[in-house]
């Protein structure tokens, strides 16, 4: 259950990654910089 | 169109900026979680004969974040066990700290204590930040600052997730599903359930193979919690409770009593009587920083136990303990457990001489409240 949790958790990864580098707008990069951190988090179970 | 451009002012350049970023703050934060995983050291007194891990008692949480410490003080003399629970519930800080001043004092003369100051470790490795808690808080002793975790009610998620929206407990009883990682509510445990589950089998486990004689579980309660300054008993339990209450009502100590309703179903003090031979007991003592009335939560709630915004409930008639300006300081609610649990030896003691457990070295009440909790806590070692 872990294996897929955290699937799902690197592929929101992946999408939130590629609109921060595709987004032009600066305040979206933000947003999609800060939605990054607990993912990657939780990915690596840290958090 | 062309104030929108301007308006844009991201590119490859600003996105790569921002990941360097992320990458900052991943690092000084995870320095700060992982910090919740090293358990504060615990110094064994002279009383302690041996510490065993809960897993040589079940495999059920062999290499798991539950698997946790037990402290055993034998005396020469054989007599009965005593089993001394902490920290079921990380956020209720007397519990733990009651149980890790029994072994950093206490000597068993005949008999023997089992004590485990954190119950579910897991739930020790992580805070609630939503509710303010701090990640530590801060004991002065003699010789300097002991620093304790105060951890979350329910096991870590990094640990056991996900959590079912309805849990029905081992018992059969239905609960909210986050309740799923509250051990005081997965009694008697399922060997191949939860981790929660678990451990709590673990734990029983444990009562039956060392045929523990009764068994405590200390905990801490909001103010405007029915259920407090209480001892909870089993009905097997309960003739000892209640004497134990008196005795500590004439040495000043308000306390009640209440019987575990039959109901109440995957709790420590029904499960355990219901599925061992132990005399099941429970006791609660009065945390302010738990409740929902309090103000501002940082160490010195914990700590000091002072509160204004709980004086003034206090004076509506809204609490089920006394409220005043001195608060209800660690030092008197980790002396609470101490006095409960020594009269509530001595009392099983008279009842069952064949299985006396006598120990010295306890501090009571009004010592704690005299010479502050950090005078029965080792100093730091580096």
């Amino acid at each position: 259950m872990t294996w897929i949790y955290q699937g799902i958790t690197l592929i929101l990864i992946l999408f939130v990654g590629w609109n921060l580098f595709r987004e032009k707008r600066l305040a979206e990069q933000m947003v999609a910089a800060i939605v990054l951190i607990p993912l990657i988090l939780r990915v690596l179970m840290i958090r | 169109m062309t104030s929108e451009k301007k308006r844009q002012y991201g590119s490859v350049w600003t996105a790569l900026g921002l990941l360097v970023l992320v990458g900052v703050v991943l690092l000084i934060v995870s320095h700060d979680f992982l910090a919740m995983r090293v358990d504060p050291p615990i110094y064994p007194g002279a009383g302690v004969t041996r510490v065993v891990r809960l897993s040589s008692y079940s495999q059920a949480v062999v290499n798991t974040g539950a698997d946790t410490d037990i402290y055993f003080l034998e005396g020469n003399e054989p007599g009965g066990t005593v089993l001394l629970l902490g920290g079921t519930h990380p956020n209720e800080p007397a519990a733990s700290l009651a149980a890790i001043t029994v072994i950093e004092n206490a000597v068993v003369k005949k008999g023997r204590f089992i004590v485990i100051p954190r119950a579910n470790h897991s739930a020790f490795t992580y805070s609630e930040p939503l509710e303010g808690y701090p990640q530590t808080y801060t004991i002065e002793t003699s010789g300097g600052s002991r620093i304790f975790r105060y951890g979350s009610r329910a096991t870590n998620p990094i640990d056991q997730w996900p959590d079912p929206v309805i849990y029905m407990n081992t018992s059969g009883q239905s609960l909210a599903g986050a309740e799923v990682r509250n051990l005081n509510r997965s009694y008697p445990g399922n060997e191949h359930g939860y981790l929660t589950e678990r451990l709590a089998y673990a734990i029983v486990s444990l009562i039956k193979q060392e045929k523990v004689d009764m068994a405590i579980d200390l905990h801490e309660a909001s103010p405007e919690y029915p259920v407090i300054n209480t001892i909870v008993a089993h009905e097997r339990a309960l003739d000892i409770a209640a004497e134990a209450s008196m005795l500590l009502e004439f040495e000043g100590m308000d306390i009640g009593v209440e019987r575990s309703p039959k109901n109440l179903r995957g709790l420590s003090h029904r499960e355990w009587g219901d599925a061992t031979d132990t005399l099941a007991l429970l006791m609660e003592a009065a945390n302010p920083a738990q409740g929902r009335l309090r103000g501002r939560t940082d160490q010195a709630l914990i700590v000091t136990g002072k509160d204004k915004y709980y004086v003034r409930a206090a004076e509506h008639g809204f609490l089920y303990v006394p409220f005043s300006e001195a608060g209800h300081p660690v030092e008197e609610r980790v002396g609470r457990h101490l006095q409960a649990f020594s009269t509530l030896v001595d009392v099983f003691n008279e009842h069952h001489q064949d299985r006396s457990v006598i120990a010295t070295g306890i501090p009571h009440l009004s010592q704690l409240l005299h010479d502050g909790l950090g005078a029965y806590l080792a100093p730091p070692k580096s």
